[in-house]
């Protein structure tokens, strides 16, 4: 009977374990992505706006070719951009298409990481049911416990 | 004889035949048309290398089309927010160095690995080990070899515990000694160097203050009832006093300012202005942090004295047990407020200057 609650609770504990916290932290991890995509989003947004502000057609750069060495880049055209649409494909706007692609873009993002803090809220919750229902059953059984000393006794 | 000749030359041309010319000039024909392809591959190539057309990123979800320009002018980041314009030699060159250095680091974390895997499999053995087979071989030492020889000098009713407890005594007693005889060497040799320089002398043997004290007590006790367990402190007390009641007058007044702070030695080497070696700022400050004022009137009286002190007595022996107490005291304070000083200033430095910003993220912000 003792063994028998003892895998229970441990069955519990494994569960919480094994599934719950390691789904929470995939949840977090891309929920942290999201947030990411949304900042790049509000920053190209930013850069889009002070082009259109300074009305700026051509742009002098430094480029990162990699590990920190950086050469000067000339675009000579800057009032077509091409912007991430996801699934690797670039689609060529003008500065108030990509402003408007921009924002519907942004909406969707900011569904999704709502999406993702729900489902975060949801698995915390079944992890705090989950522990309590162990304490729970701990407490049960720690009562039996001294029911049947008394009984003995 | 004519048509013969003829006759002879026409088998010739149909040797050949004009199948076979035809191939012939076929295959030139493909050969021609290859060297045509790789012309305008190469054509390509060039005109591609004359543009480098490129996409410039613009933030992380966009990019512009452009091209690079002023390809042999590069700014490498050379660590803190410093960049280097340089060529594209010199660019190769910096990097080439930066691999060689990871890859120094990659050995010397290999190296270090190396070690410690051995340190874990060396402790998993003596844990192996210790299971099984050590409380044999702890039997046979005390029996045979460590209980006959040390319980005849001491007395015979001792139990094997306090054997143990004595021989382990005897191994630090050893221990001591020759830690004792490498002080003493080093003193002699910060004596030698004395004359020219006062900071290093006193800095060996402020090191070293608190094992010379349990070496004197040690040593003392051992003449009259040898290898009974003392505590520390009891040694200490009556090696003080011993060396109190050995030294000579100007030993007395020194006592009195024993209590007086830590920095005695060096307010007294500041007062008198003796030393030019160690940054004299440092010195005061650490000085003021340390000493109320009523320590400062005792200090700066006793600083004439003390003064007096090296010129008057150069002889060995009394000498040591000076330095031994009044350096270390000194000395101990001295070098952790000076140490802690220099690390201060060299971390603000690190961490407080305001970082240059590269142009290249000035440019894109």
């Amino acid at each position: 009977m003792d063994n028998y609650r003892h895998e229970k609770v441990q069955k519990f504990e494994e569960f919480v374990d094994r599934r719950l916290k390691p789904d929470l932290v995939r949840a977090i991890a891309e929920r942290d992505k999201v947030f990411e995509q949304q900042k790049n989003f509000s920053d190209l947004r930013k850069n889009i706006e002070t082009l259109e502000k300074n009305s700026v057609t051509s742009l002098r750069t430094q480029v990162n070719l990699g590990s920190e060495v950086y050469m000067q880049a000339d675009v000579p055209d800057t009032r077509r951009i091409f912007v991430d649409i996801g699934l690797g494909f670039h689609a060529e706007f003008t500065w108030s298409e990509a402003l408007n692609y921009i924002s519907l873009r942004e909406e969707k993002i900011s569904r999704q990481i709502e999406e993702y803090t729900r489902l975060i809220a949801s698995i915390k919750t079944q992890i705090k049911l989950v522990c309590s229902f162990i304490m729970r059953i701990l407490a049960f059984f720690f009562l039996c416990h001294l029911l049947k000393k008394h009984s003995t006794a | 004889m004519e048509m013969l000749v003829k006759g002879t030359v026409a088998p010739l041309s149909s040797l050949f035949g004009a199948e076979e010319a035809q191939k012939a000039a076929k295959r030139v024909q493909d050969t021609i048309d290859e060297k045509q392809l790789e012309l305008d591959r190469l054509r390509g190539f060039i005109s591609e290398n004359a543009n480098l057309i490129n996409t410039v990123p613009f933030g992380k979800a966009a990019f512009f089309p452009g091209r690079l320009i002023h390809t042999n002018e590069f700014m490498v980041l050379l660590g803190e927010g410093y960049y280097a314009e340089t060529t594209s030699k010199q660019t190769v060159e910096i990097l080439k160095r930066r691999g060689k250095n990871l890859e120094s680091q990659v050995d010397s974390l290999n190296a270090m690995m190396l070690d410690l895997k051995a340190e874990a499999s060396f402790f998993d053995r003596t844990a192996s080990e210790a299971e099984e087979g050590i409380v044999e071989i702890r039997e046979d030492y005390v029996e045979e070899s460590s209980v006959d020889r040390e319980s005849e000098p001491v007395s015979s009713s001792i139990s094997e515990e306090d054997n143990k407890k004595v021989k382990i005594e005897d191994e630090d007693f050893a221990r001591i000694m020759s830690r004792f005889d490498e002080l003493e060497k080093e003193e002699l040799a910060a004596e030698s160097n004395n004359e020219g320089d006062e900071d290093e002398p006193t800095k060996a043997d402020l090191d070293s203050f608190s094992d010379k004290i349990s070496l004197h007590g040690i040593k003392n006790p051992e003449k009259p009832e040898s290898r009974k367990p003392m505590e520390q402190a009891e040694v200490k007390k009556t090696v003080t006093k011993a060396s109190y009641l050995d030294d000579d007058k100007q030993y007395y007044q020194h006592k009195d300012f024993a209590c007086t702070g830590l920095t005695v030695q060096s307010m007294s080497e500041d007062g008198s202005s003796h030393s030019s070696s160690l940054d004299p700022n440092v010195k005061k400050s650490t000085e003021k942090t340390l000493l109320t004022p009523e320590m400062e009137n005792n200090l700066q009286a006793f600083s004439s004295l003390r003064t007096q002190v090296p010129v008057q007595t150069p002889k060995p022996p009394k000498f040591d047990s000076q330095k031994a107490f009044t350096g270390s005291i000194v000395e101990h304070a001295d070098n952790i407020e000076t140490s802690s000083r220099k690390q201060t200033p060299s971390q603000s430095s690190g961490s407080q200057p305001s970082k240059p910003v590269s142009r290249f993220k000035m440019q894109r912000r």
